[in-house]
């Protein structure tokens, strides 16, 4: 067996195998964990310094050369990497007095901190597939975020409590901005709300539930969105980017929501986290610094906040080190620019955006195909895995390990 | 004659499988540079599903393929979240941080006959100028 970390929900019951550089079987892949096994064989990078190919230890040499001279360096990306490397990673950042900052700080980084800081109730997918009989997809379409989800947890599987599945015994909701994939299963139960007007729709859910009428939406399906809430033994919160974005930020609305449902119900929150091991970070940072993102190590004291978010940081540094991540493609045009711009570091298993503006590119294994380690679910599950292929590169743990010996 | 179009980025599995696969292939530019629009809107800009548009805006501007939506939304379109989508989305964060990937404003028009879809290797040279 081995496992996909081509997302969050790091699916255990994956078969498998790999001959003559090509996939020859594949039992349980999701189309998208398909198109991560796969990728293993093509656009993988080589050590480069300069655009030009060099060996290993002469672009593990460079890139701690830059990073030593920087004053004010940015370590960024590491939500594909195992907890073992953002451990690492974490270290180095301390050693070198840097800013370090993920993914979570321009996605699902206010959601996350209301999590795990208890703000918000939260449970295992385990406990969804066991007792949940209402399933809400807000502003979430994990048909085509997390595939497998709606078959392992959340709505088709039968569980502990819930013996008939979605025929009998589980309601799908989804609520956004569109009829998407998941929108389109759940028929009937697609509550649109406009871009932006999370919030309203959160009012207008805690009106019903106070048994007033609500403001916003169709007053008769608000009405019985309130009833179907009401008459929910146990139910789960879904929450996606479209939320997060469309909140921006402002958690405490979603928490009045949960405290009020949990009145009546028992209702839980579980995030929907892209990359395979986001949390892990979130959770790694926070037990050292009591911050999930954005942290700066400068001068040996440890400053959180938006100066230290790769948005701004992106501005302000003068040298970075992105691993397993390409935020050349994935940020916005002048953040890109104005990285581009830096003496950049690229610790990454895959040719992207970022390797071809780097100075310095340093191939790795891709954790859970070629390399073993931790990661945490989007749950909060804790999975070990061990690699199916034998690559012959170093782990992002290994790379980032020799990088601090030389600085 | 242009619209002035409000676009959410959205999360697509074909496109994401394609990426994982290879940002400098056909397969990912085909399922990311593109726009789906409600069928008014199409209508009013007078193409047809899989003609080129260019979407402008202050921070950007690039060429994609239109595509007719299924659903109806008039005046919002939907983009796959990815470096096209990106040379469209302002660096201005809100007050948490967040960039508004899923706010964009942007005029579309059609494009001229001889504008092809903007190719990957243009958007990285853009970025690094």
């Amino acid at each position: 067996m081995a496992i996909c970390t081509g997302c969050s929900l790091l699916c255990q019951d994956i078969e498998a195998s790999v001959s003559e550089g090509k996939l020859t079987k594949a039992k349980n892949l999701c189309r998208k964990g398909h198109g991560h096994f796969q990728a293993s064989f093509s656009e993988r990078t080589s050590p480069m310094i300069g655009r030009k190919q060099v060996d290993l230890n002469q672009a593990i040499a460079r890139a701690a050369e830059i990073l030593r001279s920087a004053k004010s360096p940015l370590l960024f990306g590491w939500s594909n990497s195992t907890l073992e490397a953002q451990r690492v990673g974490i270290s180095l950042a301390e050693k070198l007095g840097a800013t370090i900052d993920d993914t979570s700080s321009f996605c699902q980084g206010s959601l996350m901190e209301s999590i795990l800081s208890g703000r918000l109730p939260s449970c295992t997918l385990d406990d969804v597939r066991n007792y949940a009989d209402t399933s809400i997809f807000w502003g979430a379409d994990p048909s085509n975020s997390h595939p497998r989800h709606l078959s392992r947890f959340s709505y088709y599987p039968r569980g502990e409590k819930r013996q008939k599945s979605y025929e009998e015994e589980r309601t799908c909701l989804v609520v956004d901005v569109r009829m998407s994939a998941t929108a389109a299963l759940c028929k009937e139960n697609l509550f649109r709300v406009s871009p932006g007007g999370d919030a309203e729709f959160i009012e207008a859910i805690l009106s019903v539930l106070a048994g007033k009428i609500p403001r916003v939406g169709d007053k008769k399906k608000m009405i019985e969105l309130g009833t179907m809430l009401k008459k929910t033994e146990w139910g789960a919160i879904f929450p996606g980017p479209g939320l997060v974005y469309s909140l921006q930020g402002n958690m405490e609305i979603l928490e009045k929501l949960l405290a009020r449902l949990n009145e009546i119900t028992v209702f839980k929150v579980v995030p929907m986290v892209g990359h395979f091991n986001m949390r892990g970070f979130n959770e790694l940072l926070r037990e050292k610094t009591g911050h999930i993102n954005r942290v700066s190590f400068k001068g040996g004291e440890i400053v959180h906040g938006p100066e230290q978010s790769v948005m701004t940081a992106a501005k302000s540094c003068d040298a970075a080190l992105i691993v397993g991540y390409d935020p050349l493609s994935s940020l916005p045009f002048a953040t890109a620019q104005a990285l581009a711009r830096l003496p950049l570091i690229a610790i990454d298993p895959h040719r992207s955006l970022t390797t071809d503006a780097a100075e310095v590119v340093i191939p790795a294994a891709i954790s859970g195909l070629e390399a073993g380690g931790t990661a945490v679910r989007t749950d909060g599950v804790k999975i070990e895995f061990e690699p199916i292929i034998e690559p012959g590169l170093p782990a992002d743990e290994q790379i980032l390990k020799r990088i601090m010996e030389a600085i | 004659m242009a619209l002035e179009l409000s676009i959410i980025t959205i999360r697509d599995i074909f496109q994401d499988e394609a990426g994982k696969k290879s940002r400098y292939s056909e397969e990912y530019k085909s399922q990311s540079a593109l726009i789906i629009l409600d069928k008014q809107d199409l209508a009013g800009l007078g193409v047809k599903d899989g003609q080129s548009l260019l979407v402008k805006n202050d921070v950007g501007s690039v060429v994609v393929s239109a595509r007719l939506s299924e659903d109806t939304h008039p005046g919002l379109a939907f983009m796959p979240n990815s470096p096209w989508s990106n040379q469209l989305v302002s660096d201005a964060t809100c007050e948490a941080g967040i960039p508004g990937f899923k706010g964009i404003k942007a005029a579309v028009q059609p494009a001229e006959a001889s504008a092809a879809v903007t190719d990957i290797s243009e958007i990285l040279s853009r970025i690094k100028g």
